[in-house]
């Protein structure tokens, strides 16, 4: 698209033409990093609540819904109160999960989230960070210290807080994988203060440490969430929800 | 990658002490002992658990169990696939489903002990033909989660593929089917070589084959992981699936009436398929695909479904000019529908719709002076002027090109492109000019060389020397003079040719 322009021809230097806006189609491959946030939606997977139900749950659960019970919402300190599966998983995604839109990583609070979408997905974060400012917020919260790189706030959450060297905040997913999981373990249950911010800053680091060292470095929701919900009926054996996990990382 | 918890990192977990602890700890003995129990009024404790409770925090003792029992697991399979006399195959599906259990933690399944162990070849001795259902089941759930896991686990499993593949022809079972499917899906995802193998091995035609079916999670699959085994980037796989009979039909017919899961899955398959074989995309645009991806795109509200609906769209667009010129004819309903639907995507509140839908409008845009004017003239213009002001980067950029391409009528020869006034006015005194210096200030050389080159236009094209004032107000100048001696040519030529041009030596006389 280099046109002559006369006009310009008498500058003492030559200099290659403007170089003028064209409307052309724009394609991309698959692999282009243009796509590479929607893949990550699509690897994560990170909402997609499997039921592992028989057909006599599935009854019941029918059932449930039509005599219009109530069941209380599982979560340790929440009192919420649901009427069907549906409810449950609206109620579940908008309470106990802090999922960033953008890549659905779950974090296990709203300002560990806020922290994530700023580094991860922010192109001013990254303008500003590469300028030299400190953008990199101690996790820790309540300590306050900015750090200007990824690896110094690292550093310093290990000087000054005690993270172990492996700590990662924020890691890489993998290519798309699932694994079948079936079981109705019970895990931890997220501490789930609905005012959750209130927790002493050695909580955060619990919450930070537990929640984030094993699960967001697996990259799975199940523990910031409880893989076992138990569903049902007063004294009956219930149902039990299973999130379906994507990707494993086998800590080795 | 992951590690497993250090001394120090164990020390940090252990010596937390506060409430939250106590209570998992609480939880986990109540459910030890008492079998199950209401933790309060009204919701039951599902008894039916396979495994015992895991504490969250992996104490090194109880992962060593765990490895323990899994090199055990694997032995007792040895035996049992040699044993010969009575029960042998009661025995065999008893050894796999303990090994699937154990394979089956969520926490930190013990491939590696199981792979050091041997238990590849045993699984796949499991695969032989004409074994049980239930044994060839709980064999291929093993090789799934074993696939699950680090590459060279997943690429453990070649030994294995050959069978896995014979088990999703048609004699199958559906479960048998689709757990192989599974499988196989998982070793496609791990990465290029493996799906040249599997396609070279035949993969392709039986997982297409699986897809036809009307319903069922064998189809969702099965879809499932066909797309991962097209996904290149080699377009080979891609172009043959087309070509496979029954498989344009199944897409169209399970767009149309699935449920949502299925039509994600499916989705992705046209997501590969337009963004790899022209051919496929050609063949895909010439049915009634478009309408149905539209429709889905204008009535969903999962994102799963709407991110791979979205990028079909705008591959097909892009990757064929037939799609804009014979299917999205303007003053049809099917480019009115688009339009509103990709408007939808730009007022969601998730970026990647925001982003990819203003991609697609730009390919549009970059289409007729009527398809021009269509969008010009419908909802989404306001639309494009907010987020240009307001939006982060990335989606700037996007819609930067829409406005752009909204502005400059189609490129005839040679020669620059003869501006749109109309649009080109309108935008500009709306306000649009602040966004793209913003991008001409970016780090981005694309968005910078963007935003110069709308300069250009609102240099050239606005009246009265309007264009020139209005760059000046808004620091265009300050803007193109930092690009006076940075290091790309292509940004320096075009910054100071605008700066020579408009602010040159006679600018300001009138002033």
């Amino acid at each position: 698209m280099m046109m002559v322009d006369n006009h310009l021809q008498t500058q003492t230097q030559l200099q290659s033409e403007f170089q003028y806006w064209l409307p052309v189609l724009r394609r991309f491959g698959p692999d282009d990093p243009f796509f590479a946030s929607g893949n990550i939606e699509r690897e994560l997977l990170a909402k997609q609540v499997a039921l592992d139900l028989t057909e006599e749950e599935k009854q019941q659960l029918r059932n449930l819904e039509d005599e219009h019970r109530e069941v209380f919402c599982p979560i340790v300190g929440c009192v919420a109160r649901l009427r069907s599966l549906a409810e449950f998983e609206d109620h579940y995604n908008a309470r106990h999960t802090a999922c960033c839109s953008v890549c659905s990583r779950v974090y296990p609070t709203s300002r560990l989230l806020s922290i994530h979408v700023s580094e991860a997905h922010d192109s001013f974060f990254q303008a500003k960070a590469a300028r030299g400012y400190p953008m990199y917020e101690c996790l820790v919260e309540g300590c306050g210290v900015k750090l200007k790189s990824y690896k110094s706030r690292h550093q310093h959450l290990m000087d000054k807080h005690n993270f172990p060297s492996s700590f990662e905040f924020f890691k890489k997913s993998r290519p798309s994988k699932k694994e079948r999981v079936k079981k109705t373990q019970r895990k931890k249950q997220q501490h789930a203060t609905e005012d959750g911010e209130g927790s002493s800053a050695m909580q955060v680091e619990e919450e930070t440490l537990d929640g984030l060292v094993s699960a967001l470095s697996k990259l799975t929701p199940s523990d910031s969430s409880p893989s076992a919900i138990s569903f049902g009926r007063r004294h009956t054996r219930g149902l039990a929800f299973v999130p379906r996990v994507v990707h494993r990382e086998t800590k080795k | 990658m992951d590690q497993l918890p250090n001394d120090d990192e164990i020390e940090c977990l252990l010596n937390i002490d506060d409430g939250i602890n106590d209570d998992e700890k609480k939880i986990k003995n109540k459910l030890w002992q008492e079998g199950s129990n209401d933790r309060r009024d009204g919701v039951g404790v599902s008894s039916d658990m396979d495994v015992p409770i895991d504490s969250d925090m992996i104490i090194e003792e109880e992962q060593s169990i765990l490895e323990a029992q899994t090199s055990s697991a694997v032995e007792e399979l040895k035996l049992a696939v040699a044993f010969q006399g009575k029960g042998a195959v009661q025995r065999q599906v008893n050894a796999l489903s303990e090994l699937r259990r154990l394979l089956s933690r969520s926490e930190f399944p013990p491939v590696e002990i199981a792979l050091r162990s041997g238990a590849i070849p045993l699984l796949a001795q499991s695969l032989s033909f004409g074994s049980q259902d239930e044994q060839l089941l709980e064999a291929a759930w093993c090789l799934t989660n074993i696939a699950a896991g680090k590459p060279e686990e997943t690429r453990a499993l070649l030994p294995a593929l050959p069978l896995l593949i014979a088990h999703i022809g048609e004699k199958s079972s559906l479960p048998v089917a689709e757990q192989c499917a599974w499988a196989l899906g998982n070793v496609a995802g791990e990465g290029e070589e493996l799906r040249h193998i599997l396609i070279s091995q035949g993969a392709l035609l039986p997982l297409a084959k699986m897809m036809l079916p009307n319903k069922g999670s064998t189809v969702r699959t099965a879809a499932w992981a066909l797309s991962n085994l097209i996904k290149g980037p080699d377009p080979k796989a891609a172009t043959e699936l087309i070509k496979i009979d029954g498989v344009v039909d199944a897409i169209l017919r399970h767009m149309r009436k699935s449920d949502d899961e299925l039509a994600t899955e499916i989705a992705w398959v046209v997501v590969y398929l337009s963004a790899l074989s022209t051919i496929a995309t050609s063949v895909l645009v010439k049915t009634d695909l478009l309408q149905l991806l539209i429709e889905r795109l204008a009535s969903s509200n999962s994102l799963q479904l709407l991110i791979p609906v979205l990028r079909s769209l705008g591959n097909l667009i892009a990757g064929d000019a037939y799609t804009t010129n014979a299917v999205l004819v303007v003053g049809h309903e099917i480019t009115d529908n688009i339009i509103r639907a990709l408007s939808k995507c730009l007022k969601s509140e998730h970026r990647v719709l925001k982003k990819e839908a203003a991609w697609v409008l730009s390919n549009i845009a970059a289409g007729s002076v009527a398809h021009k004017q269509l969008i010009y003239t419908s909802e989404a213009s306001p639309l494009l002027l907010q987020l240009l002001s307001t939006s982060p980067f990335d989606i700037k950029k996007e819609v930067a090109y829409v406005v752009g391409n909204l502005c400059v009528a189609p490129a005839e020869g040679s020669g620059r492109s003869s501006l749109i006034s109309d649009h080109l006015v309108s935008f500009v005194r709306s306000g649009c000019l602040r966004g793209f210096i913003d991008l001409v200030r970016s780090a981005d050389i694309e968005a910078a060389r963007l935003g110069l080159q709308f300069m250009e236009l609102v240099l050239r094209g606005m009246p009265n020397g309007e264009g020139q004032q209005l760059v000046e107000k808004e620091d265009g100048i300050d803007a193109m003079e930092r690009f006076q001696f940075h290091e790309n040519e292509d940004l320096r030529n075009m910054a100071n040719q605008l700066v020579d041009k408009y602010f040159g030596e006679d600018y300001g006389l009138d002033h």
